[in-house]
C-alpha cells in the first residue's frame, strides 16, 4: 500500500525555461545531473521556488515524456577538428565537454489547481509513494469511507517504486468502464496482465459494489486453461505482490466450459488431463439456443426480411410447440433432427402437393431452403457444440458465483461457432444483468483477438454490433469488456474509444506510426517499442498522462507450462468417454456395467441418454442413463419367405 | 550583494543610466617592447614536440576570472559604475570533469565621490558597497572617465584572481598543477611555485625583434620556442616563458593559435618545457568554441569562464532589446 512515511528525497533537478522552451501550464523542462535515475516515464514533483520568488508554495507533478542530451559543442565539425579527424582521439581529450541532461515533462497535476499557471522554475524531486498518489489523483479513491482502488502495478523509477491503482468506478462502471490492452504477441504480456488484474480485482473489488465474476473466452491454445493452478513465481514477483497488497494465489473458483469434439463425447479442449478434465463442463447447445442467435449465422448477403421472418416464425410458432405442417403431419420440434424432419415434410408436401405453388405459409421455398442450409450448416461446422438432438448444457445462468471465473474454451471451434458462442453468452449476460438475476452485479468479459470480432473495417456483423453496444452501454449494466489485440488500430474505433482504461504492452513500430499514437512523444514510442515483459503503459481517466507500471507475473500456471505439466489426454474410445462422463456424475458407476450396457447400441442413442443424465444430474446416474437409453431391441432374423412351387415344372423345352 | 545601493543613489537624485561598454577581451599583456634574455638556447629557436611525452598531472586546477560593469547613473557628468568581478578555480581530476573548488566575487561602485551630491554620497556609504574612486581629472571628462573605470575593474579582477590563486597554493597537492589564465609575474607566490603555469593569450608585449621576432610569430603548429626570461618590468617578478603554437597560423594571422606560457624561473622549467608544451597542446581538444578566441583558449579555462558567467548577476548583461526611447505604454 501507499508508504506515507517515506523520507523526502533530495532534489534531482531544476526547472528551466527559455524563450524557446518556456514552461507552460501543461509542460515544463528541467535539467538533472548527467548521472541520474530519471528516465522516460518517471514521475517528478516540482516545488515552487524559494521564499520570495515566483511560484512559492505551488507544487506541480509531472511525468517525463522526452529527454535530451547535448554538450556545448557548437557544430559537429568542431569535434572533428579537435580530434584532428581521428575518432579514437576524440575520447582522449583531457577534459570532458560540459553536457546537459534536459528533460521534458507533461504536467499531471498542479496544487493548488487554481489559478492554473505555468510551472514555477523550482526544484525537481523524484516522486515518492505519496507523490505518485497525488500526481495521479489516486487520493480521490484511495482514501475515504468507501475506497475503490484496484492495484494495477508498480510505478518504478530510480530505485523508488510506488503502487498504482485504478478506480473501480472507472474500470468496472458506472462512471466509465472497459479495458483495452494491445501489444505484440508472444511476450506473454496481454494475457498475463489481464490475469493479474482479474486477480487484483477479485481481491480488491469494493464490497459496497456487490459481487463480481469474469467470463473469459479462450480463443487460442491453452492460454486460460489453468487459471486454478499455481504458477511459478520468482522472489521479485512475490515482493511486488506484497507491495501491491495482492495475494499471490491462483483463482479459487474457476469453471471451465468446452464443447465436445465431433464424436460428441470427448471434450474439445487442451484441459483433458485426467486430473483436470473432471472440472470441465461440456458446452452443448440445441436448436432453441441456436435459433435465438440465428442472425449470427447469416452473412451480410443472407440478411433479408424474408429470412428473418421465417426464422421468427420458426422460433415463435414451431419450436417447442405442437405444430401441424399443413400436409397432414404433426410435429413437435425440439431438436435439429426434429426440425430437419419438418423441413423434409414441407419440401415433400410442396413437391407432391401439385398446384399448391412454391410457398408454404407465405414463405417462399427458396427462403426456407436458405434458412435450412444455414441452420444445418452450423450443426455440421460446429458439431460438438451444437447437438442435433438431446438437451443442451449451458453456463449457470442465474447462478453465477461471486469472484468466479468462467472460462469458455472455444480455441478449437470453427470461427462460425466461436461467433455463435460469443454472441449468445454475451447476450445472455446482458439479459440477466438487465434483469439483475445473474447472481452477480458485475461481469468482466475478457476477449482476446478483439480485432477479429470488432475489426476497424469489414462487414457489420452481429458480433461487432453487439460489442459496440456493450462498449457504449455496458457500463450501466455492469457488463465490462476487457479486450485484447495485437494492433489497436485494427479494432473498431468506437470499441477502443469507449474503453476507459487503455493498456499498452510492447508495441510494433509500424503500429506506433499509425495516427492513433500521434499524441505520444518519440521517446515514449521508443520506450513502448522496447518494453520488457511485465511492464505496461496505462491510461486511465484519472491519469492525465500515460503511466508506466510493472506488474508481477500472474500467480496462475501459464498455458504453455500447464500443457507440459498436465499433457492433454488422447481422445478416449467412445465407450471409455461415456464411462468417464458418467463416473464424473456419480462415482459409484461401474465402468464394466456401462460398457456392457452400451455395446452394440447406436451412438446417437447413447449420446442422447448421456445428455439427459448430465442435465438431470440424478442420484443414481447409471439407473437414469439406463432408463433413458431404453431397452435393447434384439435383432430378429428375417423369416424366410415361403416360396410357392410352380404349378408345372419348367421343362427344358425352350418354347 | 544585491544592487539595492543602485536604487538608493537613484532615490538620492542620481540620473539613472544603463550603459554596458563593449565586453572586455580579458587582460592584455603590456603593450611595449621589453626585451628578453635567452635561457635555454643562445637565441630563440624552434623546438618540435613530436614524440615528446606530455606531462600528465593527476589533477589540474584552472583559474580564470570575469568582469562585468555598467554605468548605472550620472551625477552631472560624473558616471557611477556598478562593477562585478569574480574568479574561480575548477579542478579536473582523472574523471576529466572540472569541478569548482574555489571561487570568489566582489561588487564595487566606481565613481568620484566628491563630484556626487551629498545625498548620493551618503546613500553609497549607507549601502556599504566598496567604492573605488577614479582621479579627479578623469572624472571631469566622460571620454576619460569610462576608460579609467575600466582600468579599475580590471585591477579589481586581477586582485581577486591573485588572491584566489594564492589561497589555493597552500592546498595544492603534490601531483596537482594550477593553470592561470594570464601572467604569473604579478604575484611572487605564483611566479615562484614549481607547479603553476600562466597561459597568456594576448601578445601586446614584445620580447624580440628582428629574426627572433619572426621566428616567434611564425612558429609552426605544435612547436615551441626556446625558453627565455622576459626582462623585468617594474614590480614584475622573475619568470621563464616560451611561445607555443597550438594551430597552424597560415591562412589566419600571426597570433592565431599562439600562446605564451609562463612558469617559475628555474632550470627545472627548462627541462619540463617540452612536456608542458605537449600537455597544453593536448588541451586543444575539446575546442573552446563558440568563444571567438577558441584558437588560444584552453577548454578548461573556457569552462571556468562559462561557470562564472552563469553565476554572474543577469542585470549587468547588455539588454537584448534596443535602446530606443520607451513609448510610455
Amino acid at each position: 500500500m501507499i508508504d506515507k512515511a517515506s523520507p523526502q528525497p533530495p532534489p534531482v533537478g531544476r526547472v528551466v525555461a527559455t524563450e524557446q522552451k518556456p514552461a507552460t501550464p501543461h509542460q515544463f523542462h528541467f535539467w538533472t545531473a548527467n548521472e541520474t535515475s530519471i528516465g522516460i516515464g518517471a514521475i517528478v514533483r516540482v516545488e515552487g521556488a524559494g521564499s520570495g520568488e515566483q511560484g512559492a508554495g505551488k507544487v506541480v507533478y509531472g511525468v517525463v515524456t522526452d529527454g535530451f542530451a547535448y554538450s556545448d559543442l557548437a557544430t559537429p565539425l568542431h569535434d572533428v577538428v579537435g580530434a584532428e579527424g581521428d575518432p579514437a582521439r576524440a575520447a582522449e581529450s583531457p577534459t570532458v565537454r560540459q553536457e546537459i541532461r534536459l528533460w521534458t515533462a507533461a504536467v499531471l497535476r498542479q496544487q493548488p489547481e487554481e489559478p492554473l499557471q505555468p510551472v514555477p522554475l523550482g526544484r525537481v524531486h523524484v516522486a515518492t509513494d505519496t507523490d505518485v498518489a497525488q500526481a495521479l489523483r489516486m487520493d480521490a479513491y484511495l482514501d475515504g469511507t468507501e475506497p475503490t482502488a484496484i492495484p494495477v502495478g508498480l510505478y518504478t523509477s530510480g530505485g523508488l517504486e510506488a503502487p498504482v491503482y485504478l478506480d473501480a468506478d472507472f474500470l468496472l462502471g458506472p462512471e466509465a468502464a472497459h479495458l483495452n490492452i494491445s501489444g505484440v504477441s508472444g511476450l506473454a504480456t496481454k494475457t498475463s496482465a489481464v490475469e493479474f488484474l482479474l486477480g487484483s480485482i477479485f481481491q480488491h473489488f469494493p464490497p459496497h459494489k456487490g459481487r463480481i465474476a469474469a467470463v473469459c473466452f479462450n480463443v487460442k491454445g491453452p492460454d486460460l486453461c489453468f487459471l486454478d493452478r499455481p504458477g511459478v513465481l520468482e522472489e521479485e514477483d512475490r515482493r511486488r505482490y506484497e507491495r501491491l497488497a495482492v495475494r499471490a494465489q491462483p483463482f479459487e473458483r474457476v469453471r471451465y466450459y468446452a464443447p465436445f469434439k465431433a464424436d460428441g463425447v470427448n471434450l474439445n479442449t487442451l484441459r483433458t488431463h485426467p486430473d483436470l478434465v473432471g472440472d470441465v463442463e461440456p458446452l452443448v447447445w440445441g436448436l432453441r439456443e441456436v435459433l435465438d442467435y440465428a442472425e449470427v449465422l447469416l452473412n451480410r448477403d443472407d440478411i433479408d426480411a424474408k429470412a428473418d421472418a421465417f426464422i421468427d416464425f420458426l422460433s415463435d410458432r414451431v419450436v417447442d410447440k405442437e405444430f401441424d405442417d399443413g400436409f397432414g403431419g404433426a410435429h413437435r420440434v425440439v431438436t435439429f433432427a426434429d426440425l430437419e424432419r419438418l423441413f423434409r415434410s414441407i419440401f415433400d408436401g410442396l413437391e407432391l402437393g401439385g398446384g399448391r405453388g412454391d410457398t408454404w405459409r407465405t414463405h417462399h421455398i427458396a427462403t426456407i431452403r436458405k434458412v435450412r442450409n444455414r441452420l444445418s450448416n452450423i450443426s455440421t461446422r460446429a458439431k460438438g457444440l451444437v447437438t442435433d438432438d438431446g438437451p443442451s448444457n449451458d453456463l449457470p445462468w442465474g447462478r453465477f458465483e461471486d469472484r468466479a471465473v468462467y472460462v469458455v474454451d472455444v480455441a478449437n471451434v470453427d470461427p462460425l461457432g466461436q461467433d455463435l458462442v460469443f454472441a449468445r453468452i454475451v447476450s445472455k449476460l446482458r439479459e440477466h444483468l438487465e434483469r439483475r438475476d445473474l447472481g452477480v452485479e458485475a461481469v468482466v468479459v475478457f476477449v482476446d483477438e478483439l480485432n477479429k470480432y470488432a475489426p476497424a473495417d469489414g462487414p457489420e456483423t452481429y458480433v461487432k454490433k453487439m460489442l459496440l453496444d456493450i462498449s457504449e452501454r455496458g457500463r450501466y449494466l455492469g457488463l465490462v469488456l476487457f479486450g485484447a489485440e495485437q494492433f489497436r488500430s485494427q479494432v473498431h474505433r468506437r470499441v477502443v474509444g469507449n474503453a476507459g482504461t487503455i493498456v499498452f504492452g510492447r508495441m510494433d513500430s509500424d503500429e506506433l506510426a499509425t495516427p492513433g499514437y500521434q499524441v505520444l512523444s518519440p521517446a515514449i514510442k521508443i520506450k513502448l517499442a522496447t518494453l520488457p515483459i511485465g511492464e505496461l503503459m496505462v491510461r486511465h481517466p484519472h491519469f492525465t498522462q500515460p503511466i508506466f507500471v510493472r506488474f508481477p507475473r500472474p500467480a496462475v500456471l501459464r498455458g504453455r507450462d500447464g500443457v507440459e505439466r498436465f499433457p492433454p489426454a488422447a481422445d478416449l474410445p467412445f465407450e471409455d468417454a461415456v464411462v468417464r462422463q458418467l463416473v464424473k456424475l456419480d462415482r459409484r458407476v461401474r465402468p464394466n456395467l456401462v460398457k456392457d450396457l452400451i455395446v452394440d447400441r447406436r451412438e446417437e442413442d447413447v449420446r442422447r441418454a448421456l445428455a439427459h443424465t448430465r442435465q438431470t444430474r440424478p442420484q443414481d446416474a447409471f439407473a437414469h442413463f439406463k432408463k433413458h437409453l431404453g431397452g435393447r431391441v434384439a435383432a430378429a432374423p428375417a423369416t424366410a419367405r415361403e416360396s410357392v412351387p410352380p404349378l408345372n415344372p419348367i421343362s427344358d423345352e425352350p418354347y | 550583494m544585491s544592487h539595492s545601493w543602485v536604487d538608493a543613489i537613484l532615490a538620492a537624485g542620481v540620473v539613472p543610466a544603463s550603459y554596458v561598454p563593449e565586453a572586455s577581451v580579458g587582460r592584455t599583456d603590456l603593450e611595449e617592447f621589453t626585451g628578453a634574455d635567452p635561457v635555454e638556447d643562445p637565441e630563440l629557436r624552434v623546438h618540435s614536440l613530436d614524440g615528446v611525452r606530455a606531462l600528465a598531472p593527476a589533477a589540474v586546477g584552472f583559474l580564470d576570472g570575469i568582469e562585468q560593469w555598467r554605468v548605472v547613473g550620472y551625477a552631472g557628468v560624473t558616471p557611477i559604475v556598478r562593477a562585478y568581478v569574480a574568479a574561480a578555480i575548477r579542478l579536473r581530476r582523472t574523471d576529466r570533469r572540472p569541478r569548482t573548488i574555489g571561487e570568489d566575487a566582489d561588487e564595487l561602485a566606481i565613481t568620484r565621490l566628491d563630484r556626487l551630491p551629498d545625498a548620493a554620497r551618503e546613500a553609497l556609504e549607507r549601502a556599504g558597497v566598496r567604492v573605488v574612486e577614479i582621479s579627479a581629472d578623469d572624472a571631469g571628462q566622460p571620454a576619460r572617465a569610462l576608460p579609467a573605470a575600466r582600468i579599475e575593474v580590471q585591477k579589481a579582477r586581477a586582485a581577486l584572481e591573485r588572491r584566489l590563486a594564492e589561497r589555493r597554493l597552500s592546498g595544492l597537492g603534490s601531483d596537482e598543477w594550477l593553470v592561470v589564465d594570464g601572467v604569473l609575474s604579478d604575484s611572487s607566490a605564483l611566479s615562484a611555485h614549481p607547479r603553476v603555469l600562466g597561459v597568456v593569450k594576448s601578445h601586446g608585449a614584445e620580447y624580440f625583434a628582428g629574426p627572433e621576432l619572426e621566428r616567434a610569430l611564425t612558429l609552426p603548429a605544435v612547436r615551441r620556442t626556446s625558453v627565455f626570461r622576459p626582462k623585468s618590468r617594474g614590480a614584475r617578478r622573475d619568470i621563464y616563458s616560451w611561445y607555443l603554437r597550438l594551430w597552424p597560423w597560415e591562412g589566419n594571422d600571426l597570433l592565431y593559435g599562439l600562446l605564451r606560457v609562463e612558469a617559475r624561473a628555474h632550470p627545472e622549467t627548462v627541462a619540463r618545457a617540452s612536456g608542458i608544451s605537449a600537455w597544453l597542446t593536448a588541451e586543444r581538444a575539446p575546442l573552446a568554441t563558440p568563444d571567438r578566441r577558441w584558437d588560444r583558449l584552453l577548454y578548461p579555462i573556457h569552462d571556468v569562464e562559462t561557470y562564472l558567467r552563469a553565476r554572474a548577476p543577469r542585470d549587468l548583461l547588455p539588454a537584448p532589446g534596443s535602446r530606443l526611447p520607451r513609448t510610455g505604454t
